[in-house]
C-alpha cells in the first residue's frame, strides 16, 4: 500500500510545489534510499495482495530492474557500504512506477465494493 | 332481460378500437405473413437495418466487417471479440457488466468468417442506454495490457480447448477451398502459433482499422424508427473511414483439394463443394441442402432426408448438410462425425446419395418435402435472432440488400427436379474440398469416394 501523502494536495498548487521542491529533494536524499540505488516505489511493502497483484502487472523489464535494484541494495546494506556517488539514484530517475498500478487496483476494488453494496431505488 | 345499454359501455368502446376489430377478423385458418424484412436506412452516416415487431425486447447489434477473413494477422478477430465490453475510457468492464445486469440486458460478442458482432439484447425501453454503450465499446475501448494478460488470453485458451473434430475439419475444408481470406480458421487452435501476432497493441491497431462507419452496420430487431433516429447519433465518435483500412479484402476464389489431420478422439469428415453466396443466392442449393438434410425433424424415424438414410447403414455416425453463405462465395458442406469406421461408411453412402440426386432419382414427393424444409429453415432462421441479424448486417456492410424473405421463399417454391439434378451434377463434376480429421488409417481418401479434388 502506498503510504498516505500530502503530495496530491501540494502538486495541485504549482507555486507551493515549486516552493517545496528543494525541501522534498533534501528529504528524499536524507532518507538514504537513493544512496543505495533504490527508487521510492521500491520501498513499498510487498506483503499485500494489492501490491503483489500490481507487481504482476509490471512490464518484464521494469520487474527485472526492480529486482536488480533491491538485490543490490540488500547487498550494500549487508556490507555496510553505499554506492559510488555517480551511481546514486538521481531525482529525475526517482519516478513512481508502481504507485500508479496500485492506484488503479485500489480504484477497481473500491468500485467493486461500491457496486456490491449498491441500493436500487425504483422510480415508479 | 339485460338491456343493451346495460352492457358496459367500455366493452363497446373497446370493440371499436382498430386493433381489436383486426383481432376479430383473423380467423383460425388465416395464413400468417412472414415477419417484416430488415429495412436498410442511413442515420447520421451509420448504416442501419431495422425491423420492429412491437415486441417487449430489442436486439441491437453492431456488425463489423472484421471476421477472420479480414484479419491482417492470425487471431486478431478473436482478440477483438474478447475485448468487447472491457474497460473503456468512460467506465470499467465491471461497471458495464453490473449496469447491464441491473437493466436485465445481455451482452454478447461473437464472430463469423466475415463479420464480428457486438450485440446487446435488452428491454425495449432501455434502447438509449445500450445504443450509447455499444457506441462506447467500439470507439473508446482501452485495450489495456493487464486485461489482455489476465482476461482475454485465458478465455481464448479455454475456448481453444473446446474446439472439436468437426470444427477442425470445417476449418480445414475452408482452408483447402479458399486458401487465404475465407480459408483462415474460424478459431485458431491451440497448435496455431498466434502468440507472436496477438497482443493488445495489434488488437488495438486492428480495432482502429475495423471500427469505422464505412465498415460497420447497426442492426436493430424490435426497436422503433423514432428511437433509432434519436439515439444512433451517439455513434458520432466512430470515425467515418479509417486511415489505413482493412488490408485483406481480395475476392474469394474457390480452389478445392484435400486435407487430412491425425487426431485422437472423435473422427470428423467434411465434404465441401462450391455453394451459394449471399450476393447470388441459388435456390436449388438451399433445396439440395434440405434434401440431403441429415437431422430428422420428427421423432423415432430417420426422416426422408438422404443423409439420414445414408447414416442408417452406419450406426454411430451423424451426418448433416449445410450451406455456408458468404458475401462473394459459398460452401456447401456435408459434415460427418462419429467413430472412424462408421464415418467411413457414412462418407461412402453420402457420396452415393449425392450421385443418385445427380442421376435424377429424386422422387416428386421428396422434392416437395425438401422445398418445405428449405422454406422452414429460411423462415425460422430469419425470425429467430442470431442468423437474421448477422445476415442483415453482413449484407449491409458488404454493400448488398438485407435478405428479402418473401422473394426468396417464392424462388424456393419454383425449384424443379431438373434444376436439382443439374446442381448436383455440377457439384460432382467440379473440384471438391475434402477434410478428414481423426483416425487416418480408416478414414477414406477423396479419390476412393469417387470425388475430384
Amino acid at each position: 500500500m502506498a503510504p498516505p501523502s500530502l503530495a496530491p494536495f501540494i502538486l495541485k498548487r504549482p507555486w507551493l510545489a515549486k516552493a517545496l521542491l528543494p525541501l522534498s529533494n533534501w528529504y528524499s536524499n536524507a532518507a538514504g534510499y537513493r544512496q543505495l540505488g533504490l527508487r521510492f516505489d521500491d520501498l513499498i511493502s510487498e506483503e499485500d495482495e494489492t501490491v503483489l497483484h500490481a507487481l504482476k502487472r509490471l512490464p518484464a523489464k521494469e520487474n527485472y530492474d526492480r529486482v536488480f535494484r533491491i538485490r543490490r541494495a540488500t547487498q550494500l546494506s549487508l556490507t555496510h557500504k553505499l554506492l559510488p556517488k555517480n551511481e546514486w539514484t538521481k531525482a529525475e530517475e526517482d519516478v513512481p512506477y508502481l504507485a500508479p498500478l496500485i492506484a488503479v487496483l485500489e480504484a477497481e476494488a473500491k468500485e467493486k465494493a461500491a457496486l456490491d453494496n449498491l441500493e436500487i431505488i425504483k422510480r415508479h | 332481460m339485460i338491456s343493451r345499454s346495460a352492457l358496459t359501455r367500455g366493452s363497446q368502446l373497446a370493440l371499436r378500437r382498430p386493433d381489436v376489430s383486426k383481432l376479430a377478423q383473423r380467423g383460425f385458418a388465416a395464413v400468417a405473413s412472414p415477419k417484416a424484412s430488415y429495412e436498410p436506412t442511413d442515420i447520421a452516416g451509420v448504416k442501419v437495418a431495422a425491423r420492429d415487431d412491437h415486441g417487449p425486447t430489442t436486439r441491437l447489434a453492431v456488425v463489423v466487417r472484421a471476421g477472420t477473413r479480414y484479419e491482417p494477422l492470425p487471431g486478431l478477430t478473436v482478440g477483438l471479440e474478447e475485448f468487447a465490453f472491457k474497460n473503456t475510457q468512460k467506465r470499467s468492464a465491471l461497471r458495464i457488466t453490473r449496469e447491464a445486469e441491473l437493466l436485465g440486458g445481455q451482452l454478447t460478442s461473437y464472430h463469423t468468417r466475415e463479420a464480428l458482432v457486438v450485440q446487446a439484447s435488452f428491454l425495449r425501453e432501455d434502447l438509449p442506454y445500450f445504443t450509447e454503450l455499444l457506441a462506447e465499446v467500439i470507439s473508446q475501448t482501452r485495450y489495456t495490457t493487464h486485461e489482455f494478460n489476465e482476461e482475454v488470453e485465458n478465455v481464448i485458451h479455454a475456448k481453444q480447448a473446446k474446439i472439436g473434430a468437426v470444427a477442425i475439419a470445417l476449418d480445414a475444408a475452408h482452408s483447402v477451398a479458399f486458401h487465404t481470406g475465407l480459408g483462415a480458421p474460424l478459431y485458431p487452435t491451440a497448435n496455431t502459433p498466434v502468440a507472436s501476432y496477438l497482443n493488445e497493441n495489434s488488437v488495438a491497431d486492428f480495432a482502429d482499422a475495423a471500427y469505422s462507419k464505412a465498415n460497420i452496420a447497426v442492426v436493430a430487431d424490435g426497436a422503433s424508427q423514432a428511437g433509432l433516429a434519436k439515439w444512433i447519433p451517439s455513434f458520432k465518435a466512430v470515425p467515418a473511414t479509417s486511415a489505413e483500412g482493412l488490408s485483406n479484402t481480395a475476392a474469394s476464389k474457390y480452389h478445392g483439394g484435400e486435407q487430412r489431420i491425425a487426431k485422437t478422439g472423435t473422427n470428423a469428415f467434411v465434404l465441401a463443394f462450391p455453394g451459394s453466396s449471399l450476393g447470388d443466392a441459388k435456390p436449388e442449393t438451399a433445396v439440395l441442402v434440405g434434401l440431403l438434410g441429415g437431422e430428422s425433424s420428427i421423432k423415432w424415424s430417420p426422416g426422408f432426408t438422404l443423409l439420414s438414410k445414408a447414416t442408417a447403414a452406419a450406426p454411430g455416425a451423424h451426418a448433416h448438410a449445410a450451406n455456408f453463405a458468404y458475401s462473394d462465395a459459398g460452401l456447401l458442406t456435408i459434415q460427418i462425425s462419429g467413430g472412424a469406421a462408421a464415418v467411413r461408411k457414412a462418407a461412402e453412402e453420402s457420396v452415393k446419395a449425392l450421385k443418385s440426386v445427380a442421376e435424377g432419382t429424386v422422387s416428386k414427393e421428396d422434392l416437395v418435402k425438401a422445398i418445405a424444409k428449405a422454406k422452414f429453415d429460411l423462415l425460422s432462421g430469419s425470425e429467430t435472432g442470431g442468423v437474421g441479424i448477422v445476415h442483415a448486417g453482413a449484407n449491409l456492410v458488404h454493400g448488398g440488400k438485407p435478405l428479402q424473405v418473401a422473394e426468396t421463399v417464392k424462388a424456393l417454391e419454383s425449384v424443379t427436379a431438373d434444376q436439382l439434378k443439374a446442381a448436383a451434377k455440377a457439384l460432382l463434376e467440379g473440384k471438391a474440398s475434402v477434410a478428414a480429421v481423426g483416425d487416418l488409417y480408416v478414414l477414406p481418401f477423396a479419390e476412393d469416394l469417387g470425388l475430384k479434388v
